[in-house]
């Protein structure tokens, strides 16, 4: 049983289990009884050890957003099965994100280059603000997802670099 | 003007997008007159297109670019038979050669004349025009005087000192001096930015204010050469130089002084024989002393607080204006009563720099009741993408007063649902209960001088709580394995992570 939800920056593990009549929360050391009564449009009646609370839920792939006392928040649901496979995969550093979202304004390597840690990528512009993207560590372009002028939002996938080889050695 | 008969034009074009093309086109038919709306594919499905009469689609290499090309708009507006042109705010609306090519086409320009954009558009020029008028205006030294000793007459205008492209707006490629020893250089850095940003490396130095209040006033002239003020918007809660709060009445100013600043603008469009509606902004120090700092030539995305207090429709006193009527009205006959707050909703994170944010819009429940308005361009089933500015919505309140408007936007802001993409409700919330700004202390940098309002505090264990058991609820492999695991096994024990 190993389930949980980013949200922000934080991740949260819990479970779900069920008695005869209600579903129980897991989380930390604490098993909290808990409802969901759904309604029109999203609002929902959430019951949670005997609180109850007005709620509007939308769901999106792994992502709930959850409006909850005049605040919106977004968790996304980490299936047990990919962070298992994540967790042997390679060097977080081999891609490249987004920080937000935005549009290229220079794209300064190409596939095959060498780079080293902190050279200029690519520049990118959000809302009349311009950002340089670094390279995280040493290493070869793999690839280049965008051209200059191409809008993605934010998380998108920029650049990859190859693998390190053994040494720090470039290839 | 009711009757649409009466009107030199039976078809107006809206050329923009978002929530003020819906706010115009909803005057333009309650006017009884039809709408026209020009959109980049990307606007295919949105509020404006749908409510409009008639709905012409126009390209671009970027949306952006689509809403900046005059002569599409031209042939759109020929196409549809409109008659006259509302620009909106931002894109074209203070392009003077916009303006002038929709004369030349033999239509209507909803604003002023080519020669009052131009004017006011240089910042420098409508400077010297208003200092020459009579008007008050920041201690400055202009490049363009003498190059050769811009430099110095800089210096003498003492520090603090701001540095401003002349071509520029929006708050780019300004810069602050406090120590004049680094001024030669932030001058170099200001030139280049101006050049990137405007094409005109042109600068001017003016002297900074600090603390500085934004206080503006909304004018109305016709072609007669008839001028009221219609009072003035404090807008002084900023972010990057942007707008994130406006208010009326500004809680800054006595009525002594309110008058004086009103009177000051209205002088000041007098002056420049200004016709339609337009927004003269000032820089208002903490003792009371005031400099013209620009006017838009243009409504101002914050006009709807006007509105509230006053109950004048600015759109429908556009068009009478462009239609040639008079004013119809003397400086008395305007009026204001109560208190109007605008928020600004901005698809941003506002924990994380501000930086905008993308997302589908998956639920969006408005709020409602009493004093309560909600301008947007979007809708429940839309996407909210980078291809445009992160402005989504604008929610305005009315009240009887400023405390029952706070306690009333808070209200809205509480009830407003917006799920799919991140916003900055829970910030403006913050800042709304800040004892600063319920005290109606603040200036432009008081957002800087007070990060922990933009800073997300942490989550109270029952609302993590809450969110995790809703999020599970909702999540079907969580629901699943919990379904097909019999209760007998969880009383067995260690059913735990």
């Amino acid at each position: 049983m190993h389930h949980a939800f980013k949200l922000g920056d934080a991740e949260h593990n819990l479970a779900l289990s069920r008695s005869a009549d209600a579903y129980r929360l897991h989380l930390g050391d604490k098993v909290l009884p808990i409802d969901l009564r759904t309604g029109a449009d999203g609002r929902a009646w959430l019951t949670i050890d005997d609180v109850h609370h007005e709620v509007v839920i939308a769901t999106r792939g792994d992502d709930v957003f959850v409006h909850f006392e005049g605040e919106a928040y977004q968790l996304r649901y980490e299936h047990p099965l990919k962070r298992l496979a994540e967790a042997g995969q390679g060097c977080a550093e081999d891609n490249v994100r987004a920080p937000m979202p935005g549009s290229i304004v220079a794209v300064q390597v190409k596939a095959g280059d060498n780079v080293t840690k902190g050279q200029t990528l690519l520049v990118m512009e959000s809302m009349k603000m311009e950002t340089t993207i670094a390279a995280p560590r040493d290493g070869v372009i793999a690839a280049v997802a965008y051209d200059k002028g191409q809008t993605f939002d934010r998380d998108a996938l920029l650049l990859s670099l190859g693998p390190m080889v053994k040494d720090g050695a470039q290839k | 003007m009711s009757d649409p008969k009466r009107w030199p034009f039976h078809t107006v074009l809206v050329a923009n997008r978002g929530e003020i093309a819906v706010r115009v086109l909803r005057t333009v038919q309650k006017l009884g007159l039809k709408g026209v709306v020009v959109h980049h594919a990307a606007d295919r499905r949105t509020i404006a297109v749908k409510m409009a009469d008639h709905a012409v689609e126009i390209t671009g290499s970027t949306p952006v670019a689509a809403y900046l090309d005059g002569r599409q708009i031209v042939a759109a507006a020929k196409k549809t038979g409109a008659g006259a042109i509302h620009p909106g705010y931002g894109f074209l609306s203070e392009n003077a050669g916009f303006c002038a090519a929709v004369e030349a086409a033999g239509l209507i320009f909803i604003g002023p004349k080519p020669e009052q954009i131009t004017l006011m558009g240089d910042k420098v020029r409508a400077r010297n025009f208003v200092e020459k008028a009579g008007f008050p205006v920041a201690p400055s030294a202009i490049e363009d005087d003498d190059p050769k000793t811009f430099v110095e007459r800089a210096r003498e205008v003492g520090a603090p000192l701001l540095i401003k492209p002349s071509a520029g707006g929006g708050g780019k490629g300004m810069r602050i001096v406090r120590d004049l020893k680094l001024l030669e250089p932030e001058i170099e850095r200001s030139r280049s930015e101006g050049k990137r940003y405007f094409g005109d490396g042109r600068l001017y130095v003016e002297r900074y204010i600090e603390n500085p209040r934004h206080i503006e006033v909304q004018v109305l002239g016709d072609s007669h050469g008839n001028v009221v003020h219609v009072f003035e918007r404090e807008c002084s809660v900023q972010r990057r130089f942007q707008k994130i709060v406006e208010e009326t009445p500004s809680p800054a100013l006595t009525p002594e002084l309110r008058n004086k600043i009103c009177e000051t603008a209205a002088g000041i469009a007098r002056s420049a024989g200004y016709r339609g509606a337009g927004t003269v902004e000032f820089i208002f120090g903490q003792s009371g002393e005031f400099y013209f700092l620009e006017m838009n030539t243009r409504l101002q995305v914050e006009h709807p607080v006007t509105e509230e207090i006053t109950g004048k429709d600015l759109v429908h006193e556009m068009l009478r204006i462009a239609a040639g009527e008079k004013l119809g009205c003397t400086q008395a006959d305007v009026k204001a009563q109560g208190h109007s707050i605008e928020l600004r909703i901005y698809a941003e994170d506002a924990a994380r720099g501000y930086t905008p944010t993308t997302g589908p819009i998956l639920t969006l429940h408005p709020p409602q009741g009493e004093g309560v308005r909600w301008d947007s361009g979007v809708q429940q089933g839309g996407e909210v993408t980078s291809a445009f500015d992160p402005m989504i919505a604008k929610l305005i309140v009315r009240a009887q007063d400023r405390t029952e408007a706070i306690a009333r936007a808070d209200q809205a802001l509480r009830e407003t649902v917006l799920l799919g993409c991140k916003t900055n409700t829970a910030f403006l919330r913050r800042l709304i209960q800040h004892p600063a700004f319920v005290a109606g202390d603040v200036h432009t940098g008081f957002l800087d001088a007070n990060p922990q309002i933009a800073a997300e505090p942490a989550l109270a264990e029952t609302t993590l709580q809450a969110l995790l058991a809703a999020a599970a609820l909702n999540t079907r492999p969580m629901r699943d394995v919990a379904d097909t695991v019999p209760d007998m096994h969880a009383a067995i024990g260690g059913w735990r992570n």
